[in-house]
C-alpha cells in the first residue's frame, strides 16, 4: 500500500535540511523544517490542553504568517479540521463561528471587547509553540476519505461554497505533482497567495516530505522580496506574471539585458514558474519562455484540485497540459470538461445552495467543470471557454466569449475584457483599463482590430471602459484574479444597457 | 549620489504607468490607485525600483507603511528620512 504523505509529514520529524522562510516587507524569519515540526507539535499539544481534539474545527482568518502554517500542521496532528478564510472576505464574528461550526477561530483581525469568546488572536500561537509539553502526545492518522480541511470557492456569485477536502486527494495531488517537477533539496518554492487556498499549503507538505525549502510571503510583498529570496520556483496566478512581464518589458525597452533583468526581479536561481487558476495569456507564456524562465500552465478547480499540467517533460503551447496521475479528463457530449479522480476531493459541497452539489459532482468521482474544452490526440487539454459564458444569439448561434475577450486583451490596450449581450443588437464589452490615463483612441483602434479578426456574430458593438481597473480590492476580481462577471455586470449595468454609452464600433 | 528624491520618484512612477506620462506632470497629492490606477503589485514594483535608485533599503518599510503610502508625496516623505544625505544643497 502506498504511504500517506500527509500522515508521514505529521508523524515524522524531518531528517533533512529543508527550511521554511516567512518574509515580507521589513521582516524575515527562517527556521529549519525540523524545528518547524517541533513547534507545530508544541502548538498541537497546547491546543489539546485547551480542549481541541479529533473532530473539532479550527477556523483561521489571517494574512499569511508563520502562525498560520503552525496551526495548520498542529490541527493535522490532532486530527482537527481547519477552515481557512480569506482575509477581507470574512469577519471574525459570531455569525462566522456559528455558521461554520468553529470550535476556535484564530485571526489577525482586531478583536473588540464584545468579540466572541471562541475568537483568539492568531499571535497567541507563537506562545503556544513555546509551552512545555506536559504529557506524551502521538500525532493522529488520517484515513484517505477523511477530510482535513474546508476550503471555500471564490465563486462568481453569492456566498462562497464550502468544500471539505479528503486526505487521499491531497496525497494524490502531492505525489502526482512531484512526479512531474521533482522538487528536491536545493529548491526553494516561493508562494504568496493566501494560505486559505489549500493548494498553497501543499508546498509546505511537499517541503516537509521531500526536503526542499519553502518561502511564504504575501501578495503585497512578493515583488519586493523575490530577488533576495532567490527562489527556484514561483507559484503565481496569470495576473502576477502579466505585471512582471510589463515591468520586465519596460526594462528591456530601456536597454537591459534579458537575463539580468529577469534575475533582478526573480532572483538568479529560477528553475521554472508555475501558473494556473485562470487562463494565462499566450504572449505572457511565450515571453517568459524567451527570457529563460519557463512558465507552465495547468488546469484545475477547487472541486478537482490540479487536474492537468504542462511541465518540462510534456508541454504543448496553447494547452493546459495532460492529466496528472490519478486524474482522467473526459469531454462530455456538450463539450464540457469533466474530471474523474481516483481520489476525489469530495463528492458534494458541505456548504452550498440546494442543487449546487448535484450540478458539479457526478457519480464515479467525476466533476463536471462547466468549462468547454477539447483533447488532442496526445491527451493535451485545451480550454475553449466556460459553458456558462456562452451567449446564445437569436439566430441560434452560440458564442464562446472567452476567445473574443482574450483577443481584446491581447491587443495590449486593456487589462481585462468581459463580454455581455444586453440585446440582440450585439455584444458589449466592459474593459478594465491598465493603470494610468485611459487611451480612448488606442482602445477604439483595438476594438476595430478585434472586430476585424472576429466572425460577424462575434462583433463587439460598444466598449465600456471601467472607471477603475478591476481588482480584488474593488470586488471585481476573485482572489485568483479572475473577473467576476456578474459583479462587473451589476456595477456597469446602466452603461451596458444604454446604447449611447461607451465607445462605439465604426 | 541619487538625483533629487522627488524627481526620482516621478520618473519611477512614470515608468510603471502604462503610458509613461511626463514625470513633471504627475501630481504628488493625487491618489496612486484612484487617479493613476496603480495596482497593489505595481505599487510595490514602483517602491522597489525607487528604493533601489534612491539607495534606500526596502527593509525600512512594512506592508502597513506601504498601505499608508497613498500619494506620490506620501512615498517621497516616507523615503526621505532614509535617503542618503545630499552632499550639497541647491542654492
Amino acid at each position: 500500500m502506498t504511504e500517506s504523505i500527509l500522515n508521514r509529514v505529521i508523524a515524522t520529524r524531518p531528517a533533512h535540511d529543508g527550511a521554511l522562510t516567512v518574509t515580507g516587507l521589513g521582516h524575515r524569519t527562517t527556521l529549519p523544517l525540523a524545528e518547524f515540526h517541533d513547534r507545530a507539535r508544541a502548538v498541537a499539544e497546547a491546543l489539546r490542553r485547551r480542549g481541541v481534539g479529533a473532530g473539532d474545527r479550527i477556523g483561521i482568518l489571517s494574512a499569511n504568517r508563520l502562525e498560520w502554517v503552525l496551526l495548520d500542521v498542529a490541527a493535522l496532528m490532532l486530527k482537527a479540521q481547519t477552515a481557512g478564510f480569506e482575509p477581507g472576505k470574512f469577519r471574525p464574528d459570531t455569525e462566522l463561528i456559528e455558521r461554520y461550526g468553529l470550535d476556535l477561530l484564530f485571526t489577525d483581525a482586531p478583536l473588540t471587547d464584545d468579540a466572541p469568546s471562541r475568537a483568539v488572536p492568531i499571535s497567541a500561537v507563537a506562545g503556544y509553540a513555546e509551552e512545555e509539553a506536559t504529557e506524551a502526545f502521538e500525532p493522529a492518522e488520517w484515513g484517505a476519505k477523511e477530510c482535513t480541511t474546508v476550503k471555500f470557492t471564490s465563486g462568481s456569485t453569492g456566498a462562497p461554497k464550502g468544500l471539505e477536502a479528503t486526505a487521499g486527494s491531497i496525497d494524490s495531488s502531492l505525489r502526482a505533482v512531484q512526479s512531474l517537477f521533482d522538487h528536491r533539496p536545493g529548491d526553494d518554492i516561493l508562494t504568496f497567495l493566501p494560505l486559505s487556498l489549500l493548494q498553497q499549503r501543499y508546498w509546505l507538505y511537499s517541503a516537509l516530505y521531500w526536503g526542499h525549502d519553502l518561502t511564504i510571503t504575501t501578495y503585497q510583498s512578493v515583488f519586493a522580496v523575490m530577488s533576495t529570496v532567490r527562489p527556484t520556483v514561483v507559484m503565481g496566478v496569470p495576473a502576477f506574471f502579466d505585471s512582471a512581464k510589463r515591468h520586465l518589458e519596460a526594462g528591456l525597452a530601456a536597454g537591459a539585458e534579458p537575463a539580468a533583468a529577469a534575475a533582478e526581479l526573480f532572483g538568479d536561481r529560477i528553475r521554472y514558474l508555475w501558473t494556473g487558476s485562470a487562463p494565462a495569456d499566450a504572449t505572457t507564456l511565450k515571453f517568459f519562455g524567451e527570457i529563460g524562465l519557463p512558465l507552465f500552465e495547468g488546469y484545475g478547480l477547487n472541486e478537482t484540485c490540479i487536474a492537468t499540467k504542462n511541465h518540462p517533460g510534456a508541454h504543448r503551447e496553447g494547452s493546459v497540459g495532460r492529466a496528472l496521475d490519478g486524474k482522467e479528463i473526459l469531454i462530455d457530449e456538450e463539450g464540457v470538461v469533466c474530471v474523474r479522480s481516483d481520489h476525489p476531493v469530495n463528492t458534494a459541497y458541505t456548504y452550498a445552495a440546494p442543487g449546487d452539489s448535484e450540478k458539479m459532482f457526478k457519480a464515479g468521482g467525476i466533476v463536471r467543470t462547466g468549462d468547454l474544452g477539447r483533447l488532442d490526440e496526445d491527451g493535451f487539454l485545451y480550454i475553449l471557454g466556460r459553458s456558462d459564458d456562452v451567449i446564445v444569439l437569436d439566430n441560434g448561434k452560440k458564442i464562446i466569449v472567452r476567445p473574443v475577450e482574450t483577443r481584446f486583451r491581447d491587443t495590449g490596450t486593456v487589462a481585462e475584457c468581459v463580454l455581455y449581450c444586453p440585446s440582440q443588437a450585439g455584444l458589449v464589452a466592459v474593459v478594465s483599463p491598465h493603470p494610468g490615463p485611459v487611451d480612448t483612441d488606442a482602445i477604439t483602434e483595438a476594438l476595430a482590430s478585434v472586430n476585424a479578426a472576429s466572425e460577424a456574430d462575434e462583433r463587439i458593438t460598444r466598449v465600456i471602459v471601467a472607471d477603475e481597473p478591476f481588482s480584488v480590492d474593488n470586488g471585481l476580481l476573485t482572489s485568483q484574479f479572475k473577473p467576476i462577471r456578474k459583479r462587473i455586470a451589476d456595477r456597469y449595468r446602466d452603461d451596458i444597457d444604454n446604447p449611447k454609452a461607451g465607445i462605439n464600433a465604426h | 549620489m541619487p538625483t533629487d528624491l522627488d524627481t526620482l520618484a516621478r520618473e519611477k512612477l512614470s515608468q510603471v504607468l502604462r503610458d509613461h506620462p511626463e514625470p513633471a506632470s504627475l501630481d504628488r497629492d493625487e491618489d496612486l490607485v484612484q487617479t493613476y490606477g496603480l495596482t497593489s503589485l505595481n505599487k510595490v514594483l514602483f517602491l522597489t525600483s525607487l528604493c533601489k535608485a534612491a539607495e534606500v533599503g526596502l527593509d525600512n518599510f512594512t506592508e502597513d507603511d506601504l498601505s499608508r503610502m497613498r500619494t506620490l508625496g506620501d512615498v517621497v516623505d516616507a523615503l526621505r528620512p532614509h535617503a542618503p544625505q545630499p552632499t550639497a544643497q541647491k542654492g
